[in-house]
């Protein structure tokens, strides 16, 4: 009789004899891949959508008067001062008046009446990529502002400030939850393993008198161990897809949900936690046997 | 095989249930250990199985120190001594063949021969017909049949047993000390422990009398 052949059949006696309180096991691991899986995946569509956000931003800066050419490279200077920028482009108020027509439409003739010059001056400010963190932005609009002859800067402020937060929060949740879970998680099989060297006692005392070897002892349990963290991860990760399917069924089309444009995770990263999650229930299996093997 | 030099075993707070026991059993030999109940002889057979370790002394099985021994290469050399516990140590919820099994299993041994040798030993000690019977099913008597076929099964090179005639008639004794001179003869060491002295009257073999965890007297039993 070969090793293996012994080991599977004991662990696949370990689950019939306890089968409830692996059931339990299971659908706890199950349950705390499906929720830490869900959290991270908002985070990461969240921090996808502000990149996606971060492509678009452009600082606009007012002025107070039309500069003339002398003054515009001036101006260009002093911005270039701060920091390398991809593009800056002076927009001048007949420009200004121009655009507002083209995106009004159909209802430009609002404008008729209006003096072309009414809209200020402004120059567009494309910056780096490098330089799109929320506070190397809002430094960046600190010293657009205190140019002479600028009136304000935009930039959405509130929107970025706004997004930036919930993304720091967002961090935290996934990284608690995270932690939370993967504690639940082992201390769940941990115990379950517990319950069955228990409920086992007196076999494996047996098999110790009898010489059955540490490995001999141990491995059907970490194969317990295994078992549920692969089968758990697995139907974690499917709840989550099924979740992630029904959300893009039935939220497609215009709106903000579309904007986002959320995406599953890419096989690496379901492979990744499916892997994490059979290491920890090893491991918690392994401290349970290790436990009983030192007494 | 065994040696004992100086071998004493203390419980707490200040039981002696050991005191300086020497003595040594050769390979090949059936030796008895006799004396009243708490006299020492349960005790003893632990030390030797390492299921107890000695308060003093020294204790060599095989010649290895038992005592020192971990891990792998103590669990090869308890596959090599096979013991018939007094409490039996039946997995109750396992059947008799699988009890016996048991100590097959952990040498990797093939199912085949397992099953072979299995129906051997139920067919030697009358219990072929309780093959699939749950141990917590059987009589005091089986069970204690069962204990020893397992205990024998791995064709251990040293047998120790505990009161293996308590339960059992006349007749069912003598088919078990068949069994067990048979394993002797076929080259194994073995030690008895019992108040039985109807199993090694005449029988021209070692016998140590333990009297308060002391040895009392050990000489050959020819009367």
């Amino acid at each position: 009789m070969n090793f293996w052949f012994t080991v599977f059949r004991q662990a696949g006696r370990n689950l019939r004899q306890t089968w409830a309180s692996q059931l339990m096991t299971f659908l706890t691991v199950s349950l705390s891949v499906l929720i830490f899986a869900f959290f991270s995946l908002v985070y990461t569509n969240m921090l996808g959508a502000g990149s996606r956000l971060n492509e678009d931003l452009r600082l606009v800066v007012y002025l107070d008067e039309e500069p003339g050419p002398e003054m515009q490279e001036q101006l260009r200077r002093k911005i270039k001062k701060f920091d390398d920028v991809e593009e800056i482009r002076f927009i001048s108020r007949i420009d200004a008046y121009y655009r507002f027509a083209d995106q009004l439409g159909k209802d430009s003739d609002v404008l008729n009446d209006i003096p072309e010059d009414f809209l200020p001056a402004s120059i567009e400010i494309i910056p780096m990529k490098s330089l799109r963190g929320y506070n190397q932005v809002k430094l960046f609009s600190e010293y657009l502002a205190s140019l002479p002859g600028t009136e304000k800067v935009q930039y959405g402020q509130e929107w970025v400030e706004r997004f930036y937060y919930f993304t720091k929060l967002l961090t935290i949740v996934v990284m608690l939850s995270g932690m939370l879970l993967i504690l639940t998680a082992v201390f769940m099989v941990a115990y379950t393993i517990r319950l069955t060297i228990m409920n086992r006692q007196d076999e494996l005392e047996l098999l110790k008198l009898v010489g059955a070897t540490n490995s001999y002892i141990r491995t059907p349990f970490l194969l317990e161990g295994i078992l549920q963290g692969f089968m758990g991860s697995i139907i974690g990760m499917s709840a989550l897809y099924a979740l992630f399917r029904w959300i893009s069924f039935h939220f497609t089309g215009p709106g903000l949900l579309n904007l986002f444009q959320f995406n599953f995770f890419p096989p690496i990263v379901i492979l990744g936690i499916i892997f994490s999650s059979i290491c920890l229930c090893s491991y918690g299996s392994y401290t349970s046997i290790q436990k009983f093997l030192k007494m | 095989m065994i040696e004992m030099i100086k071998v004493g075993r203390s419980y707490l707070p200040d039981i002696q249930a050991l005191t300086d026991i020497s003595f040594a059993v050769a390979t090949g030999e059936m030796f008895f250990l006799i004396g009243r109940s708490g006299a020492g002889k349960t005790t003893l057979l632990k030390l030797i199985c390492n299921m107890e370790t000695p308060t003093n002394g020294l204790i060599e099985v095989a010649g290895y120190n038992i005592n020192k021994l971990k891990g792998k290469k103590l669990a090869f050399l308890r596959q090599k001594i096979g013991v018939a516990y007094q409490d039996f140590k039946l997995l109750s919820d396992r059947t008799v063949a699988e009890n016996i099994a048991i100590s097959m299993e952990v040498s990797y041994k093939k199912p085949q021969a397992i099953n072979q040798r299995v129906r051997d030993l139920l067919d030697q000690l009358q219990l072929v017909n309780k093959h699939d019977t749950l141990t917590c099913e059987l009589s005091r008597g089986e069970q204690q049949r069962v204990t020893l076929a397992r205990s024998v099964a791995n064709s251990p090179r040293l047998i120790l047993v505990d009161e293996p005639t308590g339960n059992l008639d006349a007749s069912t004794t003598e088919r078990v000390m068949e069994l067990l001179t048979r394993s002797n003869k076929a080259g194994a060491t073995i030690v008895i422990a019992t108040h039985d002295e109807s199993i090694y009257r005449g029988s021209n073999k070692r016998v140590m009398e333990l009297r308060d965890g002391k040895i009392h007297s050990l000489a050959r039993s020819n009367h």
